[in-house]
């Protein structure tokens, strides 16, 4: 039997995240709510830091605009968040590694009234910029905080995440204090955070994976063990992290299982609950997961930065599926449905593309017209459709298909095969690109750039990466370019053969 | 000791087949436009280690020092004097 619409109806009662903060700060304020470097930092030290970089951001900022930061993880990072969610004022948190002149243009779209850096020493000034082409006056124009004194505010705004857009900027995602709250709720009760349980966060800190690792734990009064973004790839380095720090929650994308099983040699007996998010797994690396984990839990989660999680399946370590996870069932509040290439509910087994609704989700992009037309109204609430092409099985399991769009995961991260062929298409000595992605065992997919550049131009790869860099964000630059002068293959139709251009260079390879 | 040239055949070799060494210059940022990937870096890390004898801790890996072929260089030169983890 297969229903259409899942829907738990369990109420979900939320607690504010800045009242469970201060009362941990409260409470105990010499546990570690961070461990960075190997090196713990408690609540009264984080705390510290918050207020240091609220003051600084009262000083800058008239009430509660929205702010802008440019962050790369470290405590006095996480502190400035902080800072603005005890502040209640909306902040945007792009990732890092964008292009200067997008990062700007997003700060300006959400309406910042500046920009923050956080400064390299506890100490330090935060250094503040105001957006380039910015006006004071604009405030009206992005997410709008509230004046400081006034009870919580479910539906104010808070993190302001970003999503790869399909093309061109990437779009802005506002989370309101209600959504942040229900799920940090929810991450708490169903991987048991608490005072003293260690959590390890893999992601960077854009991500809207660190609702769960950094800021649920942080909220139930647990200790983030952070992983440096730049020393993420190395297994020896995450083991010496999960092993040193007793960590007893890890939450990652396949790559760090991955590269944990390569350089592995110990079981992670205090692991009580491993999840794999953000994308499909090979089958031979789940295999390696229970040995490495024993005593844990382990679980299939699916979510977009739009929804937030949306699906959970746990996974039995004694009978792992042999193809693909299946996404498991709907979250408690959460409603998920399939539909055809019309919107028409699908009931029964097929392929549709998966419409998610949750109690955590975005009210729609910022600055888009009724959020854009990925927010669709059924039956039941206002969903989102993910643009994942989900298969219901004849027993009602769901498995992930692919993507309607030309997306792909690259370590992780949502990746536009249309925005980078555009990108490199502007590039004044391209006269043809096809951009592929190539399955890779570490990364889930890397992409190949096949390039015909104009008779005579001196292009090569350095120079196209350095165009790259400029205009995409890290993981969306290729990472292998071929520069030729003969045409790319057609189809009959006369577009270019992406499929062809995929097979002729893994033929190369 | 100068290893620029030593270090830009090996990177020419290794992730760049289709420039000529001349190309590459000493300051061009190799992971800002990805010629080095994170997983690249460790297999630069490999060979740094093989072929001039220094020892980089697996714990101890500071990007900056593998941003530029004259990055790697200092690197190689001040490897084996006591040196301050890069914060």
């Amino acid at each position: 039997m297969t229903t259409t619409v899942q829907d738990a109806r369990t109420p979900l009662s939320s607690r504010s995240f800045v009242e469970s903060f201060s009362a941990n700060v409260r409470r105990f304020p010499d546990a570690p709510a961070l461990i960075w470097r190997d090196e713990p930092v408690s609540y009264r030290e984080l705390n510290d830091r918050v207020r240091h970089a609220s003051a600084q951001l009262s000083a800058a900022v008239i009430g509660t605009a929205p702010v802008g930061l440019r962050c790369s993880k470290s405590p006095d990072s996480i502190a400035l968040v902080l800072a603005c969610l005890m502040d209640q004022r909306p902040f945007l948190l792009p990732s890092a590694t964008l292009p200067e002149q997008t990062l700007q243009e997003l700060f300006l779209r959400a309406g910042c009234a500046g920009v923050l850096t956080a400064p390299s020493s506890p100490t330090g000034r935060y250094s503040w910029a105001v957006p380039q082409g910015a006006v004071r006056t604009q405030r009206d124009r992005g997410a709008t905080g509230r004046v400081r004194g006034f009870s919580p505010d479910p539906g104010a705004v808070t993190f302001m995440l970003t999503t790869s857009g399909s093309t061109g900027l990437p779009k802005i995602v506002p989370l309101s204090e209600g959504a942040v709250d229900r799920f940090t709720d929810w991450a708490g009760t169903q991987f048991e955070l608490c005072p003293g349980r260690s959590v390890l966060n893999f992601s960077p800190l854009n991500f809207d994976l660190c609702l769960l690792d950094i800021w649920a734990t942080l909220k139930h009064g647990g200790c983030a063990v952070l992983v440096e973004p730049a020393r993420a790839t190395s297994g020896g380095y995450l083991r010496h992290l999960l092993v040193r720090h007793e960590v007893e929650l890890v939450q990652a994308v396949p790559m760090f299982y991955q590269l944990l099983a390569q350089a592995n040699t110990v079981e992670f007996g205090g692991v009580r609950h491993a999840v794999i998010t953000g994308d499909r797994i090979a089958p031979g690396c789940l295999a390696q997961i229970p040995g490495m984990f024993p005593h844990a839990r382990l679980y299939n989660l699916y979510g977009c930065t739009e929804t937030n999680d949306s699906l959970l399946y746990e996974i039995d370590p004694t009978d792992l599926p042999t193809g693909a996870l299946p996404l498991g069932d709907p979250l408690p509040g959460v409603r998920a449905l399939l539909a055809g290439e019309d919107g028409t509910i699908q009931n029964g087994p097929g392929i549709g593309e998966l419409y998610v609704s949750t109690p955590f989700q975005t009210a729609g992009y910022l600055g888009v017209p009724h959020g854009g037309s990925r927010f669709v109204t059924h039956p039941g609430g206002d969903y989102f459709r993910t643009g994942d092409l989900v298969r219901r099985h004849e027993d009602g399991s769901l498995t992930l298909e692919g993507r309607k769009d030309f997306q792909v995961k690259v370590r992780g991260v949502r990746t536009s095969i249309e925005q980078v062929e555009q990108v490199l298409g502007r590039h004044p000595d391209i006269s043809e690109v096809a951009v592929v992605a190539v399955p890779d065992p570490v990364a889930g997919h890397l992409l190949h750039a096949e390039t015909r550049r104009v008779p005579g131009s001196a292009l090569n790869s350095l120079l196209l990466r350095k165009f790259c860099a400029d205009h995409l964000a890290r993981t969306a630059i290729p990472s292998t370019f071929r520069i030729a002068e003969n045409p790319l293959p057609r189809t009959s139709t006369g577009k270019i053969d992406r499929q062809m251009v995929a097979r002729l260079h893994m033929e190369r390879d | 000791m100068n290893h620029i040239q030593t270090i830009t055949e090996f990177l020419v070799d290794e992730f760049l087949p289709d420039i000529e060494a001349g190309s590459l210059t000493a300051d061009y940022d190799l992971l800002a436009g990805g010629v080095i990937d994170s997983l690249g870096l460790l297999k630069v890390i490999a060979w740094l280690e093989d072929r001039f004898g220094v020892v980089v801790d697996d714990l101890e890996i500071a990007p900056d020092n593998f941003r530029t072929v004259a990055a790697m260089n200092e690197f190689v030169r001040n490897a084996g004097r006591p040196t301050e983890r890069a914060a």
